[in-house]
């Protein structure tokens, strides 16, 4: 009986013992916020940013977590769903800064949800990555001081290639018809693609519709009736873009198709299948890259469903911050911020060699200056016909 | 612009709208005129038809005619689940019902994303290509759908005015406590015209994602149409869901075509509400009793 007893206390002991020495081993925990859609219409993109942040961490804490100076901390994600709206991912970033207490954030994704939340993100000094088109995220009055990146292109950088690549490839087509939503992003994103297009000498046509609208044949007619040799979607999202394809074909347009703005070609065929056969579109990652590969494969571990092209790209992001964390051996976001704008030329895993640019056009070189692709749908799926790199400033 | 064959191709584009929003809004002014609920969970419920569709055909490969009935049929026999858990409670309590369903749609739109992503998927039609009609062009899918909204109005009006269980239908709409003295069992009629609704729902549900895309959101879109052609035509009323979805489609391809969307917005929400001033209920409504 004493025998048996003595066992079990040297158990219990033991396992104090080893609790307390796993208890030393722990990590220290640190936050690293995202705000994306993860409801809602603009849920595909919302949920490619939270899955390429969330594989960068696992990769992280899989091999024991990032290394700050002495100190070792696993990376736990605290996401917000703004619902692709401004309002709520304002609320969001106010939540992750104040509540959470986190220094660095990635997301809003697009424009309206960036330029509300870079008020609240800049005077707190956190650091905050998104990838919206809008010159204000960057071209703000914060410039000075900036800890906000941009890591995919805008329209300012891939708009005037983009279109010198249609003068060039698209020789016959002489009017461009371009349809967009009827609200700021429309109006804004419309302005600069027209303005580009008249520049190079074309004929455009142009109309609006209100977001949310699935039945587009009444303006699509009003566009078959200006006999347009070529159909821009300029920035509309993959679900309204497939629709405007595929409709246009039943009201018989027979012209060119292209979309010179927004990710997510596999979406597109994915909703409308054979009716994509054909179109050109502009992209931000190609998925057929060997660089991409490791990627795609811990993806398809995780996820299933279609890979968005923002989940590669905000990965490649993550893992800049990382490294930057690791170089400055703080988590003080001066010096972090600082070390981001010195990591000039690392590999970075998905678009290569890192290069920031922006500084004559937005005031601040916190503009990635990457690639992009120019897809073509061939049987069912996107294939890139041609890679353009943007002129930097 | 004002050429012959535009004006035939809004036309068209007219009638196959009117189909839609005809097939979209049928179950949604069953269920209000029976029980008087306004089911705003109706879109998710249609957005289930769409997913049903989506696997039994383009997955399991059930033959595309037996597909869109079976598959509206899996969803309604389901739903009888959400009927015992959560309409009855709402059944002759409008405003409650608004609430308690809004938060039901939440629960259906946000439970699919989890389960099959929010992508936007495609349903094949299973007569592929655009008719051409001269110089004029149609659809396969939108021609599947005039078919079946005229069919499914046919048939709706032959089994409320030539059928037992459908007479019973319309007595309950009229008066509960007189129906039920009459001998009607009203807590079934209320089930089978729970079961009628969502079936009509899911239907529709299958036929828009076919024409349009199949997505979790899907269904927000086929509320609020379904919602102004009842309020159009009159809450509850049959022949009313009928003319509020022509006038709907016919005022978006016309006025939309020749003025632009903004002002097809203007105009068909303006004569929502000049119908909500002039006549609360609907063309072919009737006014509920002081």
């Amino acid at each position: 009986m004493k025998s048996w007893k003595f066992v079990l206390s040297a158990l219990i002991a033991a396992g104090f013992a080893f609790g307390a020495v796993g208890a030393q081993a722990k990590n220290k925990e640190l936050k690293i916020g995202v705000i994306g859609a993860l409801s809602g219409g603009g849920t595909a993109w919302g949920q490619g940013l939270l899955h390429g942040v969330t594989i960068a961490a696992d990769e992280l804490n899989a091999k024991g977590g990032l290394k700050v100076g002495d100190t070792v901390y696993d990376l736990k994600i605290v996401a917000y769903d703004d619902q692709y709206n401004a309002a709520q991912a304002k609320s969001a970033a106010e939540r992750l800064v104040n509540e959470e207490k986190v220094k660095f954030l990635f997301g809003p994704v697009g424009s309206p949800g960036a330029l509300s939340a870079v008020p609240v993100t800049q005077p707190a000094h956190v650091i905050e990555f998104v990838d919206g088109y809008a010159p204000k995220i960057l071209d703000n009055q914060w410039k000075d001081n900036s800890f906000v990146f941009r890591t995919g292109l805008s329209s300012q950088e891939f708009a005037d290639p983009m279109v010198a690549w249609v003068k060039k490839n698209l020789s016959d087509v002489k009017k461009i018809g371009v349809i967009a939503p009827n609200d700021a992003v429309g109006q804004q994103a419309i302005t600069s693609l027209v303005n580009r297009y008249k520049s190079q000498g074309f004929d455009v046509w142009t109309d609006f519709y209100e977001r949310g609208t699935k039945e587009f044949t009444p303006v699509l007619l009003r566009m078959v009736a200006q006999n347009v040799d070529l159909f821009d979607l300029n920035a509309n999202a993959p679900g309204e873009a497939a629709l405007l394809i595929k409709q246009a074909r039943e009201v018989g347009y027979s012209g060119k198709i292209i979309q010179a703005g927004g990710a997510g070609v596999n979406e597109i065929v994915q909703a409308i299948g054979p009716a994509a056969n054909g179109f050109l579109k502009y992209d931000i990652v190609d998925f057929d890259d060997p660089r991409l590969q490791p990627f795609v494969k811990k993806y398809k571990a995780k996820y299933s469903g279609i890979i968005n092209g923002l989940a590669p790209q905000y990965y490649n992001t993550a893992r800049i911050l990382f490294e930057a964390i690791s170089k400055a051996g703080t988590l003080d976001t001066t010096k972090v911020r600082d070390a981001i704008e010195n990591l000039q030329g690392w590999d970075a895993p998905i678009y290569g060699p890192l290069k920031w640019t922006g500084k004559k056009t937005y005031g601040v070189a916190h503009q990635i200056l990457i690639p992009f692709y120019i897809d073509k749908v061939k049987d069912g799926k996107g294939v890139v016909i041609d890679t353009i790199t943007p002129a930097g400033d | 612009m004002f050429s012959p064959v535009i004006l035939g191709q809004v036309l068209i584009n007219g009638i196959s709208l009117s189909a839609i929003y005809i097939l979209v809004s049928l179950g949604f002014t069953l269920l209000f005129g029976i029980m008087r609920v306004v089911n705003f969970a109706h879109g998710s419920l249609a957005m289930l038809g769409g997913y049903a569709l989506f696997f039994l055909y383009t997955q399991y490969h059930v033959p595309y005619a037996i597909a869109v009935p079976l598959a509206a049929l899996v969803v309604a026999t389901l739903s009888l689940v959400l009927e015992r858990m959560v309409y009855r409670w709402f059944y002759q309590k409008m405003f409650q019902s608004m609430i308690g369903l809004i938060g039901l749609d939440m629960a259906l739109y946000s439970t699919a994303a989890i389960i099959w992503g929010p992508n936007e998927r495609s349903i094949p039609s299973p007569v592929s290509g655009i008719y051409h009609l001269g110089p004029l062009f149609l659809s396969s899918s939108k021609l599947v759908i005039i078919f079946t909204a005229a069919a499914t109005l046919l048939a709706f009006f032959a089994f409320t005015h030539l059928t037992r269980q459908g007479l019973a239908m319309r007595a309950a709409a009229q008066d509960v406590e007189t129906a039920e003295l009459q001998g009607i069992h009203t807590d079934r009629i209320y089930i089978l015209a729970f079961f009628i609704a969502i079936f009509m729902a899911a239907l529709a549900g299958g036929l828009y994602a076919q024409n349009y895309t199949l997505s979790p959101f899907m269904g927000e879109r086929p509320l609020m149409m379904a919602f102004v052609a009842v309020i159009l035509g009159g809450m509850g009323s049959i022949p009313g869901v009928a003319l509020g979805g022509i006038i709907l489609g016919m005022t978006e391809s016309f006025v939309g075509t020749y003025f632009g969307s903004t002002t097809s917005t203007f105009v068909t929400f303006g004569a929502v509400i000049l119908i909500l001033i002039v006549r609360p209920w609907g063309l072919l409504g009737t006014p509920e009793a002081s």
